[in-house]
């Protein structure tokens, strides 16, 4: 019964693993994706990304990703004039276009908001919670994977962890921390078939 | 008293006498994984923003009250901020979720979410299942297939 046991929950796990089969990883190449236009029309990262680009995963309906909201915002003011180009991703089967216009609008984000339909770019990156952003630079190698913080209370924030990866990625070096995690809503997947 | 202060002072009552939550960092976390030594342990991080993680809850409090008796037990560990921890108090209570309940209280959530599992990224609702040794035999992360977590919950209770 034990090997049984372990068999099937093995195979759970190649299951689970090949749901998620992340391409992309901190050190190694982002290369070219599709996304979706609210308007329904497609466009490439290939067209979107700058000299370094900043990937991130946000949501409608998450309280935590709202309550970067005004954060995000202020990274776009703040780095946009730096040449970083923002490629922000709503990868929720839960939240199509409509309210993701809407919720770009109410909050007038000054960047695009684009649909990762059947969160394909999500898989590829391993992206998993919202907010999750990532970091690529001129070469387009990836460099920073995680938080945009240490506390979605901004009043508890005591690192500038995404400013700290895009400073120094903008200056040419390594970020000193080049993966984080915080806590977060789950990314609403496609099933898989 | 009037009917609204009637319903203030219910309210009050009840948030009074939801129970508090035990702070819990990465060591009490190990501790109380051991603590359920000999027995099929489910942990269960969740918060009031996350709305899968309330929705899920009442399942988890019914999968508890059926397996109990074999050997079965549900931990709770709230993933909210501290101004959050009453109102996470109280929604535990309205569940009847077993006690004692906790709350993530974690100088850095990188260390305490690594400690619990390398692999999670901090996406809710997650639960973790551990055999009768402390050891993690499988983890739910983001919305749960109930039908899968019973199977795997009954299979450990008879290995």
């Amino acid at each position: 019964m034990k090997h049984s046991f372990s068999a099937s929950l093995l195979a759970a796990f190649l299951a689970a693993s090949s749901l998620y089969a992340q391409e992309f990883k901190v050190g190694s190449p982002v290369t070219d994706f599709s996304v979706t236009k609210l308007d329904g029309s497609p466009a490439q990262f290939s067209q979107l990304k700058g000299n370094v680009t900043l990937v991130m995963f946000i949501s409608v309906q998450c309280p935590v990703s709202n309550a970067y909201d005004d954060r995000m915002t202020a990274l776009y003011n703040d780095y946009a004039a730096k040449g970083v180009k923002f490629v922000v991703l709503n990868a929720n089967r839960t939240e199509p276009p409509a309210p993701v216009r809407q919720h770009a609008s109410e909050h007038a984000f000054p960047f695009s908001v684009y649909k990762d339909e059947n969160n394909v770019v999500a898989d590829r990156f391993g992206a998993t919670v919202t907010p999750e952003t990532y970091v690529i630079d001129s070469t387009g190698v990836l460099r920073y994977h995680g938080s945009i913080d240490d506390s979605q209370n901004l009043s508890r924030v005591t690192t500038q962890r995404l400013r700290m990866a895009l400073d120094a990625v903008l200056a040419g070096k390594e970020p000193i921390q080049t993966e984080t995690k915080a806590l977060g809503c789950s990314i609403k997947r496609a099933p898989k078939s | 008293m009037t009917r609204r202060g009637l319903l203030l002072a219910c309210a009050a009552r009840a948030l009074a006498a939801a129970p508090s939550l035990i702070p819990l960092d990465e060591l009490a976390f190990r501790r109380m994984v051991t603590s359920h030594r000999g027995k099929i342990l489910l942990v269960d991080f969740w918060a009031t923003w996350c709305s899968p993680c309330r929705e899920e809850l009442p399942k988890l409090v019914d999968l508890y009250t059926a397996q109990k008796s074999k050997g079965f037990d549900l931990t709770t560990i709230s993933c909210d901020e501290p101004e959050q921890q009453a109102s996470a108090a109280h929604f535990l209570q309205t569940q009847r979720t077993p006690e004692p309940a906790y709350i993530r209280h974690a100088t850095s959530d990188d260390a305490f979410i690594n400690a619990i599992d390398p692999k999670w990224s901090g996406a809710l609702p997650a639960l973790f299942l551990f055999d009768r040794k402390g050891a993690v035999i499988q983890s739910f992360i983001g919305e749960t297939d109930m039908k899968l977590l019973e199977k795997t919950i009954n299979k450990a209770l008879a290995s």
